[in-house]
């Protein structure tokens, strides 16, 4: 299944994503228009202070089995046939049992405009199947400017990271050590990875 | 090979679901008391406080059955099973052979020991057939007693005031939730309890119901004090139901015992949820919570042990979730710890209403209750779950400026 890839090293923390993400899940899908609407949307994904890198973006996983999907009091999550997580707002109770369930702690509870009567209901990423649908990568991709966030087969972006990580470790076994001591470590590893 | 399931709610359909995948060929037979299509049952306190439609309380379509090519026996009660001739009897005397057995029976809400519990306005909350009765026993602008401030008096309190009608919640103790909420998240519970308009009554508990005409007119409490009330909801805890295995030797007063494949002691006979005694996943003691995501876990165990898999049931950990329009609260695991290295960790912030509670014991993390902000509580849960010692992780959960975040990036 494709899917958003993450790739920690190369994030600087910039909430572009996060505002692509609002916008994408508003009624007008405009930035300005976003702005003015009765409910204003909000991101599906959060960008944590990091602790081995700068920034940390966390977005659903889309799991298989998904423990927020087994714990669903109201029916709401399923599997979508692309094989995303999907939570269908008219069903949500906002009882957040989820957010127990879920181990990456990505669900947000805000009000949308699909289900306008309702107060709040569980949100998280959905991989933009509006713009799946006319071939478009998900918003959050498209506008990420440091290719921290990239879409594609996680095997495929596993496979890569690890022929990366391997190279990495074999230039470092070469590298003259004085070189590369007054670079910080994630511009090191974020050298090495491109 | 004859499958046969007594239950049709979160135990009964996982196991289903996970049988049918594994096993194509055999018979899978599901029997419910009830006459109606699965439906949540967490969810009645919603449908009661007209927060979901009707038709959302259903977890499954019509077709659902055929589609897995179950044979559903719906409306039937199971009145013996006998482990000898392994056969189940229903009400209507037909007896039905089984190879495999699940029982994922449920439990039944408890009423107290006190005169007048017979009368014409008493309720509990459990069945889709409560809901019917309370709505039409409810006459708008009355007065309802809820006895109990557990999760779901709670709830059916809030629901009730929402629908305009007067609500006295007792509670036995000094706050709410006494079970698993410790004094500061209660009073942010209260303040919360009071803002709805509930009247909530501390330590108050009825002695006897009073009627007239066989009819509801209020309740006598501990204090001499009486409360007028033309209804009466009793949300006191339940017990399992297990009378149909009377004579057996399955079942014990707390359930039925199970071993960590949701084996009972008869081997071809298996028990999920609410009617079984499962093992505690930090004591490894049994334990009995009756909650969802537990009753779902065990009956995908139970059903893949059925089909003769070797799957492992990790052991159940309590948690709850509270949610009156808007506040929330998570807790999970102990409420406290239970050993003498027991250690509790709290952060209040009063003026947001956050409040964040860890238990440890033994280098470990052993319970929670966050208040306010809930969202990472998974992360905590896995925490829990996985038995992570404290010392390993990569983030003091002891810091203030702790963020379950940090344990990812």
């Amino acid at each position: 299944m494709k899917t958003v890839i993450i790739h920690p090293e190369r994030c600087v923390g910039c909430f572009q994503c996060r505002i692509a993400c609002a916008v994408e899940h508003s009624r007008t899908k405009s930035l300005a228009g976003a702005l003015f609407e009765a409910v204003r949307p909000v991101p599906r994904l959060r960008i944590y202070p990091g602790r081995q890198h700068l920034a940390f973006p966390n977005k659903c996983r889309h799991c298989d089995p998904a423990p927020c999907q087994q714990v669903c009091i109201a029916g709401a999550i399923s599997r979508a046939p692309r094989g995303t997580v999907q939570i269908d707002p008219d069903r949500c109770i906002n009882c957040a049992m989820c957010a127990m369930a879920c181990p990456f702690g990505v669900l947000s509870y805000a009000p949308t405009f699909k289900a306008p009567e309702k107060r709040a209901v569980a949100l998280k990423c959905d991989q933009c199947p509006e713009r799946e649908g006319v071939g478009k990568v998900p918003a959050c991709v498209e506008v990420c400017k440091v290719g921290a966030l990239t879409y594609g087969e996680v095997e495929d972006a596993q496979e890569a990271k690890g022929r990366a990580f391997a190279q990495a470790v074999f230039t470092s076994l070469k590298a003259d050590k004085e070189a590369g001591a007054a670079i910080p470590e994630m511009i090191t590893l974020w050298r090495q990875l491109s | 090979m004859r499958y046969v399931i007594i239950g049709t709610s979160a135990a009964g359909l996982a196991a289903a679901e996970v049988l049918r995948a594994r096993d194509r060929e055999g018979s899978i037979t599901l029997i419910s008391e009830e006459e109606h299509l699965p439906y949540s049952r967490p969810l009645l306190t919603y449908l009661l406080g007209r927060e979901i439609k009707p038709e959302k309380i259903f977890l499954k379509s019509a077709d659902f059955f055929a589609h897995l090519r179950l044979t559903a026996i719906l409306g039937e009660p199971v009145v013996k099973v006998n482990p000898v001739t392994c056969e189940v009897r229903l009400g209507n005397q037909k007896a039905i052979p089984y190879d495999r057995l699940l029982i994922a029976s449920g439990a039944r809400p408890r009423l107290l020991n006190i005169p007048g519990q017979d009368l014409t306005g008493i309720y509990t909350l459990r069945h889709l057939a409560d809901v019917d009765r309370l709505e039409a026993g409810l006459a708008p602008g009355g007065t309802v007693v809820v006895v109990g401030a557990g999760a779901v008096g709670l709830k059916v309190a809030d629901c009730l005031v929402s629908r305009g009608l007067t609500v006295k919640l007792l509670a036995r103790g000094s706050q709410p939730l006494s079970r698993i909420l410790d004094p500061v998240s209660a009073d942010l519970l209260m303040q919360v309890i009071k803002e709805k308009g509930i009247d909530l009554h501390l330590h108050s508990w009825p002695e006897a119901i009073l009627g007239k005409q066989g009819r509801v007119t209020g309740v006598a409490l501990n204090d001499n004090r009486e409360l007028k009330a033309q209804a009466v909801i009793f949300s006191v805890g339940v017990e399992p139901r297990v009378e149909f295995l009377a004579g057996t030797n399955l079942a014990e007063a707390g359930g039925i015992r199970v071993d960590s494949f949701m084996r009972t002691s008869v081997p071809e006979i298996f028990a999920a949820g609410d009617c079984c005694l499962p093992h505690h996943l930090i004591t490894g003691q049994p334990a009995a919570f009756h909650i969802w995501p537990a009753a779902v876990a065990q009956g995908q165990v139970a059903g893949a042990n059925m089909a003769g898999g070797r799957r492992r049931y990790d052991g159940i950990l309590p948690q709850n979730s509270i949610s009156l329009k808007g506040f929330r609260i998570i807790t999970g695991g102990h409420f406290a710890p239970d050993t003498a290295d027991g250690e509790i960790y709290t952060e209040l912030d009063l003026p947001r209403r956050r409040y964040r509670r860890l238990v440890f014991q033994e280098g470990r993390l052993v319970g929670v209750t966050l208040v306010g902000e809930v969202e990472q509580a998974g992360i905590y849960f896995q925490v829990m779950a996985q038995k992570l010692p404290v010392r390993g992780l990569v983030a003091d959960p002891k810091s203030k400026d702790f963020h379950p975040g940090k344990l990812w990036g």
